[in-house]
């Protein structure tokens, strides 16, 4: 199995909005007592006049940063996935009726904060933000890609929501990757035997059950969806004609997250490929190493592979 | 803001008197809408409108009404000022119409905020308030929200906000109607002593009846002198204010007259009209 370096994802969050807002004026961050947390707090030093420190106060938050893009700023909330999502689906949901430019981070996507247990996971922010008209969703793997994805959606218009994971992920991509919104990327392709499909944060498990599958005899794809809502179609449609099983692998419960959507875009077509899922079932789970958690729960590349049988 | 010179006290109560008759053919003919927390708020929406907000200006004072449901009195006042035809005001609330239930920022971009969900408009408005320093503009954010609104935990969030960051460009107006959506404030969960609690969290606080038009042009104006904390009018009002049987009665939160009530309100509006006058 090839080795690659591996590190945090979210730990490039601060960097690249520094380095974004050099030229932009219009950037403006805020956070909700977790700027540590979530890498943001080296804006605050650089742009003190451009941060804003709200509390922990994560709805009205929201609603701040729905006021700034009215005024033709444009606003990242950064935030453990949980409260920049979880805590405040009415008024990301009136951002979105309103069609404002705000820009959302969850940071510890899934169960990527572990140890603070069942009530700090975000396991369904996939599901309750895509199904708000307007909104973008994404899910950029490494932490190449995650700086990417932040220059994809500050410059993109309308409200985008970005997961991004804190487990630490293999770096498979260069330091001048693009990150274009909507489509998919097919890191790897040895045949038609299988595809896996999976979300940014689930980058180590489909990478070891793709090289899983492989060193034990099996041909497949490698494809990370990056954008879950707008979904490629075109690439889910031709991976589902022209491999036998696609397994959808996420952090995130399996029901309305990226299997969902999958199978979404899959209904009504008839194609080559089963469908099968990689994810947490309908249930809480419980403190822990996210490793741990992940393993336990049904996250692992032996899972990936137990699920091509 | 815009620049009047002498205020016509007597021509503001009339175009309020005015707005008050189309926010009831607007409910009446829609069969629909929130009739009695329009008629509340409805002149200090006709003050704002015709001595603070320049609605032909790109950057400007902004007035997002956090209760969005009285959207009658704030549509009555865009018609007043040119910006909805006559005959639109009949579409309220009907398909394929510009005049949605609450204010809606794709439909009619001039009412500032898309609401729907109360306890939000606050929080814009300390999001704007705080973009508008940013741009070193000298512009204002005016919010008007309910009593019973305050109910919502979002609105004090806000409130800590906007205390803590001294914002003196943002001006919250609570339409004191005492009322939610049918049964007294107080005796829901009380907001009292509201003057206190406010202040406590940094807050300039004025008191006016919100519906002398004198009241609200001294307190308005007097506050734009005033800098260091972010500034509240408790607007002392009352729900259904003009149609004396809709006054202070819960039903007529979102009730519709029927053809008899519509008239009979029609013809107090019409005899308080020649009053006006």
């Amino acid at each position: 199995m090839k080795h690659y370096p591996y590190s945090v994802p979210k730990d490039v969050i601060g960097h690249k909005l520094i380095e974004i807002a050099r030229d932009n004026q219009n950037i403006v961050v805020l956070s909700s007592d977790v700027s540590v947390s979530t890498n943001v707090e080296m804006f605050r030093k650089e742009y003190p006049e451009r941060f804003f420190e709200l509390g922990i106060a994560e709805q009205s938050t929201m609603s701040i940063a729905g006021g700034f893009a009215s005024e033709g700023f444009v606003p990242v909330y950064v935030a453990l996935a949980i409260f920049s999502n979880g805590m405040t689906w009415a008024q990301t949901r009136q951002v979105c009726n309103a069609g404002l430019n705000v820009k959302i981070i969850g940071t510890h996507a899934g169960v990527d904060d572990g140890q603070d247990g069942s009530g700090h996971h975000a396991t369904e922010d996939i599901a309750i933000s895509r199904v708000l008209p307007g909104m973008t969703v994404l899910s950029p793997s490494d932490k190449y890609e995650v700086a990417a994805a932040i220059e994809a959606m500050v410059h993109h218009a309308g409200p985008v929501y970005m997961r991004v994971a804190r487990e630490e992920q293999p770096v498979i991509h260069s330091e001048n990757c693009t990150f274009p919104i909507g489509k998919a990327e097919v890191l790897k392709d040895t045949g038609d035997d299988f595809a896996v499909v999976f979300e940014g944060s689930a980058l180590k498990q489909a990478l070891e059950g793709f090289e899983l599958a492989c060193s034990r005899g099996k041909k497949g794809k490698l494809v990370s969806v990056r954008t879950i809502k707008p979904i490629d179609r075109e690439c889910i449609h031709e991976l589902a004609d022209s491999v036998d099983t696609i397994v959808v692998v996420e952090n995130h419960s399996v029901l309305g997250g990226l299997y969902s959507t999958i199978c979404e875009s899959l209904a009504g077509k008839k194609a080559r490929a089963v469908i099968k899922s990689v994810g947490f079932l309908d249930k809480f789970a419980e403190s822990g190493s996210s490793k741990d958690i992940k393993e336990k729960y049904g996250l692992s590349a032996e899972q990936v592979v137990k699920a091509m049988e | 803001m815009k620049t009047t010179g002498t205020i016509d006290f007597d021509s503001l109560r009339r175009i309020a008197h005015d707005n008050r008759k189309k926010i009831l053919d607007m409910v009446y003919s829609g069969g629909s809408g929130h009739i009695g927390g329009a008629l509340s708020a409805v002149d200090v929406i006709t003050y704002l409108g015709e001595c603070v907000i320049d609605y032909d200006s790109g950057e400007r004072d902004k007035f997002l009404l956090s209760k969005g449901h009285a959207v009658p009195a704030l549509y009555a006042e865009l018609h007043h000022l040119g910006y909805i035809e006559d005959g639109e005001l009949q579409t309220f609330r009907k398909i394929n119409s510009r005049l949605q239930g609450h204010t809606n920022l794709h439909h009619m971009p001039l009412t500032d905020i898309t609401t729907g969900l109360l306890g939000q408009g606050l929080s814009y408005g300390v999001g704007m308030a705080f973009a508008k320093k940013l741009k070193n503009s000298r512009d204002h954010v005016f919010v008007m929200i309910g009593d019973g609104e305050m109910h919502e935990g979002q609105i004090w969030e806000a409130l800590m906000q906007a205390g803590h960051y001294k914002l003196d460009n943002l001006i919250l107006i609570i339409d004191r109607n005492g009322l939610c959506s049918h049964q007294p404030v107080e005796n829901v969960i009380s907001i009292e002593p509201l003057r206190t609690r406010l202040e406590a969290f940094g807050w300039n606080v004025k008191e006016i009846n919100g519906h002398s038009m004198e009241e609200i042009h001294s307190c308005v104006s007097g506050l734009n002198s005033q800098f260091g904390k972010p500034k509240c009018i408790i607007s002392h009002t009352v729900k259904g204010k003009g149609i004396s049987f809709m006054e202070n009665n819960g039903k007529w939160h979102r009730n519709v007259p029927n053809e008899e009530e519509y008239k009979a309100a029609c013809e107090e509006l019409r005899l308080s009209g020649e009053e006006t006058i």
